[in-house]
Parts: structure tokens; C-alpha cells; sequence
């Protein structure tokens, strides 16, 4: 690396083209002073390249100052360093070129030691030295060049670097819609932290190349087309979705707003799940395994019950019957089927849980269920307490809907609520049992092909597995929406259906999620002004486009982003008196993170 | 003339909108440059009246010419008709100059970069102009700025580079190698010049703390003149003068202290209040966006001044190591810029030396701050000390190379 450097300075000293020749010529054992000096500078810098492997020998071979230092300080910092390891480490550099070189090294030294302009060069290097340092001395505020050490902690994403952040060297961030006004930023944030950078364009145009930081990697795709959106997730681990319809024709606001975030979100979803196959369901994506029914002993710990709501005798009036079965058909399908003619009667599905060992539930954020049907809707119940006194547990429950046909239902532990409102939120560590039941009340007519009636108090539920939805601390997917204020009211419900679709393909793709919705973008420099942050289609102001390239590159790795969707604005400098919301806001500033306390009071899952 | 013209030509009516604004270098008048003349460096601080396309010598000398002469009058009043027309044509609608579209000049250099870094984090389009240069810029394009390459001692390639430009920052200075006077002096000057002419609406110019006191130092006499042709020219703009940066002990003490080669010190009690450039650079930007502080002079400096000496006891103890310390009394250093200054063609390396003038004088380098945060709306506390710098980067220095000894030690096992 020093090589290379030291080459480079050589040829690029102009002053000295004629001790360049020489040099170069004697370090091949060629004696020839017919080197081209008048080249442009492409061909000097490949000559440069070339040389540089020459010039690791030679410094080897004649203990020039710097090695010995460099050797000098690993010493000095091992603790239990033999001096062996250390040969054995400047070996392998070496050698390559060696193998080519091994006989002209000894020409080289002897013609080093005797080549007068050599040694005019080594004399004027030391001179050069003391020179530089004793005039340095003179200097106040003139800047001192950096050297590869100091660039390394200072530079890019360089620990002394005010941006850096520690996870962006192993992060690859796809941005999406990166020439938008708020993509353009995110970009630019994103290199300055130290992150790699997809950037998924519609057309790799000159100009759209010219606006992107050099080292982005540019994919040619529309979010449109879902097949040309696979080498764009690619290698990603996150997504910033900053794109937006450029007409509000509805076709379009369809195919970018909607059908955009929803082909991304597919995309990115199948990578993960291929990546998870790839290790076996051992990956931090994989689900994991509560019950699956492929055979008629799966169905086993599984045990039918029935009930009523109505513990008196009155109930035993209205009873028309309660049937319910759970059996493995023929097919290799796992039906609970029956009927609750009965007032106020259900049925149900017990299950205790018995996990792999290792696993909790804790580190799962939910179930996802893999079921069909004729389309009723049912009561997931977590028992949750102390296993060994099963007295204290307390009973959770979530209402989920299938759909007739085969269907997967996401149910977030977030989404259980307990039974008795008193009890704590339910802790899923703590679940032990699980309950799927069916009660006539409240079920809604599916569609159905005209001239089938349908028994409302009748159900089928055929089972396909039961799995954990694996948690994550970080959000995957970042979606730049809007609030729609600052739209043109003819235009604005038809932008907002779109949006609103997209933000809902996401929500239900199972990727961790934040979903910002900025007030009107305005063009100014960021960082100015406090925030708001709000759910709930409050707000009034507009906000400027930094600073919402701002919150997406912080949501990245904030915990608290995941899974929210929230609306931000500037704050509105409201009359005394007249404030209309408490709410958080905070003034951005490198020491404080202001989008943690903000994010912490809005609800998850929105 | 022919080169106003083509100026005028560059500054093309869809980017700016107060084109008018170029009728006013013409009032830069005799009596301000007499002003100058009075300044030591007079002869050679004025630009070359030699016939040289330079559009300072172009526009002084226009403004010259038509005021003494009655005939210089009519012409005058006859570029003036032309000008009016082309003001004309300017108050057709065009593309208003974003706010967020600023030029870095200098921006490779060690403030530079943190002020490129900071401009596009806080969301500006930033264009840096930089000296074509066989090794191309190319960190700065990957954080996402757009260069263009321009050279301040050639003028005749300033005006493209400022198109669509509201601010500009210039913390550019000559190399240590190059004469002083191309570059920060006639450089300047044209490039405020043509920023004036083209409309752009600030201009910020950072210069040393002192400059006034110190004449004989001809770095800080240019930064000076730079400071006073800028508040004569009427363009809006900010000074911020500045003392030390932090990251330019790193090279001259930690590195060699780390490397256990000499350090080369002074015996000088001057003390310099040294401070982060990326402090600088929000500083800077918040600066730059508050409206009351147009035209005014600020002193940006650390918290706390430091001698050389207490530099490197700083670095010995974070290091944990003994500085093999060279010091040299000042009185070398004077005497070397008095044997230098002797020879025409050591003029340079006299004028580099010089500021060894500043460093006999006893002087604290630094300011009481408390009045310019107060002024930024900043808290003191955030600005960061050389204890904590220094802390940092020992720190991570350290673990960095632990770690790259840690790597090479694995793939010894893989080999």
C-alpha cells in the first residue's frame, strides 16, 4: 500500500523525469535510459502500477527507514510477539514479485549503492524531510497533509468522523427513486456514514449518473416491473423507498405508489426467505416451527373443546347443538370442522406449546398461520404465565379472518389484548398455550357464488402450519409517503388511495417497516427547525427535504422506527394558548438523537 | 471590454435573477484603490496592469478609464444603454437560484472537506471547484458533490464555475509550494469579482485571527486585503476568521509520536486555541443561514489556547510514550527568514517562514467565544476540547491497530 503511494509520488514529479528514467530502467537490471519521458500521464500512472511490486523489494532488501519502523511499532504493540510471526507475515506481499525478480534484486542493490543520481535523490529526500518539518514550524493554521493512517480514522466513515455510525460498514442499503428530491439526499447521507449504496434507477442516463455519488452502485430497473427488481435487492439488507409517481394520472400513481412498494417488498421478502433456505432455517430470518400438519400424528396434543359464554341453565334453551371435529383427511389435509348452533357456544382448538430448546417466544414478534377454508373468522388465544402454576396464567386474545380458499394470516403478539382489561400486556415469553376458536357471533357473509347459501354458524378450517414470525430490532424497509396536505385537493384522494395502498402492502409484506409521511417538501437545507412527529393526519407544515432524507438514514437502526407510521412536519409556531397537540419535538443536533424520544411515544404497528 | 462582455455571456438571464447587479463593479472607483496604496503591499498587491486577460485589470481599468476621462464618460454611457437592455431582458421570469446550491472553493483541503461533508449532510447541492489535477478529486464526488474544475490563478475559467450559485464558501489557501500572491491574492480578487458580477447573493471568506496586526506576514496582509476588498465590493457576505485546526496537530505530533520518530517544536510561548474543523463547519453553515450576521466579522476559536509544549505533553501522556523532541528556537527560524529574504530566489521560502514573526511576539491566539455563540444560538459545551480530540483519536489509533494486527494474524493461520 506505502509501495503503491511511493510510486505514485515518483512519477508524478515532474521535475525529476530524468532520475525517473534511470530509476526505473536499473530496478529491471535493464540498463537503457531510452524510457520515454514525455508521456501523458495515464501511461506514467500504469508504469507506477507496474513498479509498485518492484518497489516492496527493493525497500525489503535495503532496510530503508520506513519498513523498519512499521516493523518496529508491531513489535512494540504485540505483547507476546516473536519476531518469527513477523517475518512470516511480510512473506507472502513479497513473494509474488520475487519469483520474477529473484535475480535481478542483487543487480539492483549494487547498483543502488553505487548509482550517484540514487544517492543525489537520497540525500535530497533526507534534505526534503528535515526541510519540511523546520518550515512547518513557522506555520499556524495551514493545513498538513494527511497522511494514510490519519485518513483512515478521520476520513470516511473513520470512526473519528462526526458521521460515523457503527453498523454502516456491513450495511447495503438499496435506495430507491435515488435521483428524487429526497433520494438525492439519503444518497448522499448514506456515503457519508460509511454505508454501500444501491441506487435503483429507471434510466442510467449520463445525467443521472453525474448526480450520484461515484462509488453507488447503479441498478437500470422500474419498480414497476417486478422481474427487473431482483438484482436490485440483491446483497441489500435494507431499503429506503423515496419514490414517487411523477403524474398523478392514476396509472401511474398505481404503478409507483402501490404496485411499486409492493413488488420492492415481494422482492426483498423472497431474498430474505431464499437467504433463510440457504441456512437451513437457521438464519435470524427463519421462522420458527410451532405446529405443522403433514401427517394424521401431527394432529396429536391437539384436543377439541366446546363451551359457552352463558354458564347458567337458560343457555341450555337456546341449545341447538355444538359438533366439532379435528381430523386428518385422506387428501393430507388437517381439517377442525363443525358447526355452533348454540346461543353463545364455540369450539376450540388447544394446543400446548412446546418450542425447539433454545427458543422463546420473545424473540418472535408474532404467529403467522397458514390456513384455509370457508372464510370465517376466529379467536387466537395465548395463555400466558408462570408454567408451573398454571392458576396465574392469564388469557390473551386477537380476532383474525380468513378468507375462503388458502390464505396466510399474519397476528402480531402486539395485537393480543387481554381478556380481563386489568392484566398486563401480554409478554410472549411467557405463553404457554395456544387456542383457536370459533364462535358464530360476529362473522361476516364471504362471497360466494350466487345460489349457495351459507350457514354463518357452520366453519371449516383446514390447517397448514403454525409459525413464529422471527422479530427484528431494525426496520428493513423504509417508505418515503406523504401526508397529503399541499396536494391539490382534486387530485389529493386519488394520490392518497395509492399511497395508502402501498403503505398497506408493506405493512402486510412481514419486513419490518417505517413509514414516514412528510408535510410538503420544501427545498432548504436541514437541520433547522424543531419537528413533529404525529400519527394521525394533524398536521399542518411543510418540511424540508433534508431533513427527511435525516429521519429515513436514522430510522436504519433505531428500534424504535420499527413497525410505525408516523407523520412529520416542522413545527408550527402556534399562538400562545392555542397549541392544538403536545407532542414531541426536538431541534436536530450531533449530539442528541432526537428521533428515539420522538418515535418512542407512537404506537407500533400502525 | 471584450471581456465583460463575454462574462456577461456566461452569466446567462435563466440563472440569476438580480443580474442587475452587474453595473456595479463599475463603481469600484479610485478612491478605493487608493484605499489599497495605502497598504504596504501596494505594488504588488495591485493587480498587474499589464495586458494580460484578467478581468480584475479589465474592470479596474475600465472604471478607471471612464472616470477620468470625458470621453471614457460617453462610453460609458453607451455600455450603460447596453447594459440597461441586457437588465431588460433579465426581468423576464427565470429559474430563481436555489437556496441550496452552494460552490466550495478549497475544497480538497482540510476545512474543505469537512465543509463539502457538512454542506451535504445538512441537504445542499454542493459543487466544489477544483485545480484540474491528474489524481482527480474523487473522495469528494463520492460523498456526493459534484466537482468542476477550475483554476483561481487563470480567471477566464471562474464565471462557468459559478452558474446557479447562491452561496460561496471559499476556504481555499495556496499551497505551501506555490507563490502566495497568484492564488490568494489576484485569485481572490477575481473570483469575488465575478461572484459579484453574476449575482451570487453571499460569500463567505474565511481568513486567520490577527490578520490586521500582523503586515509583515504576507499570508495574513492578503487575507487581510481580501477582508477589505470584500466589504468594499458590497457583495453580502460573512468573514470568519479562524485560529488553529485540531486536525493538523495529528500529522506534526501524534503521528511522529506514535511512530517514534522526532518531533520538531518551538521554544515559542505562543499559545493557539486550536479547534475541530468539523466544529467549524457547523459553526459555518448555522452562520451562514442566520440573516443578522450578513457582513459581519466573526472569530471562530477553540476552547482553550495551547503552547506547543503543552501539545506535545498532551499527546505524551494519551500515547503513553516519550516524544523524541526537537526544538528549535524561534531566533533560528528569524534568523533563517532574514538569510532567505536576502536572495531573490528564496523570497518564497522567507515568505513561509514569516510566521515566525508571529510566534516572537508573544501572542495568544484566541478569542472569548461566549459573545459568537450567544450570537449562533450554540451551547459552548458542544464544541469539542483538544483533550477529548486528541482522547478520540489515541483511542481509536490504538484499537485500529490492534484490530489490523489481530486480522493479519488470522489470515496467518489461513495461509
Amino acid at each position: 500500500m506505502n509501495a503503491a503511494a511511493a510510486a505514485t509520488t515518483y512519477s508524478l514529479a515532474p521535475v525529476r523525469p530524468f532520475g525517473l528514467c534511470i530509476d526505473v530502467s536499473a530496478r529491471r537490471g535493464i540498463i537503457s535510459l531510452c524510457y520515454p519521458t514525455t508521456e501523458s500521464f495515464g501511461s506514467w500512472k500504469i508504469a507506477a502500477h507496474r513498479r509498485s511490486g518492484l518497489l516492496v523489494i527493493c525497500r525489503d532488501a535495503s532496510k530503508t527507514g520506513k519498513v523498519k519502523n512499521e516493523k518496529k511499532k508491531k513489535k512494540k504493540m504485540s505483547t507476546e510477539t516473536n519476531s518469527k510471526e513477523d517475518d512470516k507475515m511480510e512473506v507472502p506481499e513479497v513473494q509474488v514479485s520475487q519469483q520474477e525478480l529473484s535475480s535481478s534484486v542483487s543487480v539492483m542493490k549494487r547498483l543502488d549503492d553505487v548509482n550517484p543520481v540514487g544517492l543525489g535523490r537520497r540525500s535530497r529526500q533526507i534534505f526534503d524531510e528535515v526541510w519540511r518539518k523546520f518550515s512547518g514550524l513557522g506555520q499556524i493554521s495551514r493545513t498538513t497533509r494527511t497522511n494514510d493512517e490519519t485518513s483512515l480514522l478521520i476520513g470516511e466513515g473513520g470512526p473519528m468522523c462526526e458521521f460515523a455510525i457503527p453498523g454502516a460498514q456491513n450495511t447495503t442499503v438499496l435506495v430507491v427513486g435515488a435521483t428524487s428530491r429526497v433520494g438525492r439526499i439519503v444518497v448522499r447521507k448514506l456515503m457519508l456514514r460509511g454505508y454501500t449504496v444501491k441506487a435503483l434507477v429507471r434510466k442510467a442516463d449520463k445525467d443521472v449518473v453525474d448526480m450520484l455519488p461515484t462509488s453507488v452502485e447503479i441498478i437500470t430497473g422500474d419498480v414497476g416491473d417486478p422481474s427487473s427488481l431482483k438484482p436490485a435487492v440483491e446483497g441489500c439488507n435494507k431499503i429506503i423507498y423515496c419514490s414517487t409517481a411523477r403524474s398523478s394520472i392514476t396509472g401511474d400513481l398505481n404503478r409507483v405508489d402501490n404496485q411499486g412498494v409492493y413488488n420492492i417488498a415481494k422482492a426483498f421478502q423472497d431474498y430474505n426467505n431464499q437467504l433463510a433456505q440457504l441456512r437451513a432455517g437457521k438464519s435470524s430470518k427463519s421462522k420458527l416451527l410451532i405446529a405443522k400438519f403433514k401427517s394424521a400424528d401431527s394432529l396429536h396434543g391437539w384436543e377439541v373443546r366446546q363451551g359457552t359464554y352463558f354458564q347458567d341453565v337458560i343457555a341450555s334453551k337456546y341449545d341447538g347443538g355444538i359438533d366439532a371435529k379435528f381430523e386428518y383427511t385422506e387428501n393430507g389435509d388437517a381439517i377442525f370442522s363443525g358447526y355452533v348452533f348454540t346461543r353463545g357456544g364455540y369450539v376450540e382448538l388447544i394446543k400446548k406449546l412446546t418450542l425447539p430448546l433454545g427458543s422463546t417466544l420473545d424473540r418472535y414478534e408474532g404467529l403467522v398461520l397458514s390456513v384455509g377454508g370457508n372464510g370465517r373468522s376466529y379467536v387466537l388465544i395465548l395463555e400466558a404465565g408462570p408454567s408451573a402454576d398454571k392458576a396465574q396464567s392469564k388469557v390473551y386474545f386477537a380476532r383474525i379472518s380468513t378468507k375462503a380458499g388458502f390464505c396466510r394470516v399474519r397476528v402480531p403478539f402486539s395485537s393480543f389484548r387481554p381478556v380481563k382489561p386489568d392484566d398486563p400486556p401480554l409478554d410472549p415469553f411467557l405463553a404457554h398455550t395456544l387456542v383457536i376458536r370459533f364462535e358464530p357471533r360476529r362473522q361476516r357473509p364471504v362471497e360466494v357464488p350466487t345460489g349457495v347459501t351459507q350457514d354463518l354458524r357452520s366453519f371449516k378450517l383446514i390447517l397448514e402450519y403454525v409459525k413464529a414470525l422471527p422479530t427484528g430490532q431494525e426496520t428493513d424497509f423504509i417508505l418515503v409517503s406523504c401526508t397529503g396536505s399541499g396536494i391539490e385537493p382534486s387530485r389529493r384522494e386519488q394520490v392518497l388511495k395509492a399511497k395508502k395502498a402501498g403503505e398497506d402492502s408493506l405493512r402486510k409484506s412481514g419486513l419490518g417497516y417505517t413509514i414516514v409521511r412528510p408535510g410538503p417538501l420544501m427545498e432548504e437545507p436541514g437541520g433547522q427547525r424543531a419537528l413533529i412527529f404525529d400519527q394521525g393526519n394533524r398536521i399542518s407544515q411543510g418540511i424540508s427535504c433534508a431533513d427527511v432524507a435525516d429521519i429515513c438514514v436514522k430510522a436504519l437502526h433505531d428500534s424504535t422506527a420499527r413497525n410505525k407510521s408516523f407523520d412529520v412536519c416542522y413545527e408550527s409556531v402556534a399562538e400562545p394558548g392555542k397549541q392544538l397537540y403536545e407532542l414531541v419535538a426536538h431541534l436536530p443536533d450531533k449530539a442528541n438523537n432526537y428521533l428515539t424520544p420522538a418515535l418512542s411515544v407512537l404506537e407500533t404497528n400502525t | 471590454m471584450a471581456s465583460t462582455l463575454v462574462l456577461l455571456h456566461h452569466a446567462s438571464p435563466h440563472y440569476h435573477q438580480n443580474m442587475p447587479a452587474i453595473i456595479s463593479p463599475l463603481n469600484f472607483n479610485n478612491q478605493q484603490l487608493q484605499n489599497y496604496s495605502l497598504l504596504s503591499w501596494r505594488h504588488t498587491l495591485l493587480p498587474p496592469n499589464s495586458n494580460n486577460i484578467n478581468i480584475n485589470a479589465l474592470l479596474l481599468s475600465a472604471s478607471a478609464s471612464s472616470n477620468a476621462i470625458p470621453g471614457g464618460i460617453r462610453t460609458r454611457r453607451r455600455r450603460g444603454g447596453r447594459m440597461l437592455r441586457c437588465k431588460a431582458a433579465n426581468l423576464a421570469p427565470g429559474t430563481p437560484v436555489r437556496q441550496t446550491s452552494i460552490l466550495v472553493v478549497g475544497a480538497t483541503g482540510t476545512l474543505g472537506r469537512q465543509i463539502v461533508r457538512r454542506a451535504l449532510d445538512e441537504g445542499y447541492d454542493v459543487r466544489c471547484l477544483v485545480r484540474p489535477r491528474p489524481a482527480p478529486a474523487d473522495f469528494l464526488r463520492d460523498w456526493g458533490a459534484t466537482v468542476v474544475n477550475a483554476d483561481l490563478s487563470k480567471p477566464e475559467t471562474i464565471p462557468a464555475t459559478l452558474l446557479g450559485i447562491h452561496t460561496v464558501i471559499d476556504c481555499a489557501t495556496g499551497r505551501p509550494e506555490e507563490p502566495i500572491k497568484t492564488v490568494d491574492w489576484e485569485g481572490k480578487v477575481a473570483l469575488i469579482q465575478c461572484a459579484k458580477a453574476m449575482g451570487v447573493q453571499k460569500f463567505v471568506f474565511f481568513s486567520i485571527h490577527n490578520c490586521d496586526k500582523h503586515p509583515e506576514v504576507p499570508l495574513m496582509e492578503i487575507k487581510f486585503c481580501t477582508e477589505t476588498f470584500l466589504r468594499d465590493i458590497g457583495l453580502n457576505h460573512i468573514i470568519i476568521r479562524l485560529c488553529g485546526f485540531m486536525q493538523g496537530l495529528i500529522g506534526q505530533y501524534a503521528v511522529p509520536i506514535l511512530e517514534e520518530k522526532s518531533v520538531w517544536g518551538t521554544d515559542a510561548p505562543t499559545r493557539i486555541a486550536y479547534m475541530d474543523t468539523q466544529d467549524i463547519a457547523r459553526l459555518t453553515f448555522i452562520a451562514l443561514r442566520n440573516e443578522n450576521i450578513n457582513g459581519k466579522l466573526l472569530t471562530f476559536a477553540g476552547p482553550r489556547a495551547w503552547t506547543t509544549q503543552e501539545v506535545i505533553t498532551l499527546c505524551e501522556r494519551l500515547a503513553g510514550q516519550d516524544a523524541n523532541v526537537t526544538t528549535v528556537p524561534v531566533s533560528i527560524l528569524r534568523l533563517t527568514r532574514q538569510l532567505t529574504r536576502l536572495f531573490e530566489w528564496t523570497n518564497d521560502v522567507a515568505d513561509r517562514l514569516a510566521f515566525s514573526e508571529v510566534l516572537t511576539s508573544d501572542t495568544v491566539f484566541s478569542v472569548a467565544m461566549a459573545e459568537t455563540y450567544s450570537l449562533l444560538g450554540v451551547d459552548g459545551k458542544d464544541i469539542i476540547t483538544l483533550e477529548k480530540y486528541l482522547q478520540d483519536y489515541f483511542t481509536n489509533i490504538l484499537k485500529k491497530l490492534k484490530d489490523l494486527k489481530a486480522q493479519s494474524k488470522q489470515t496467518d493461520i489461513y495461509f
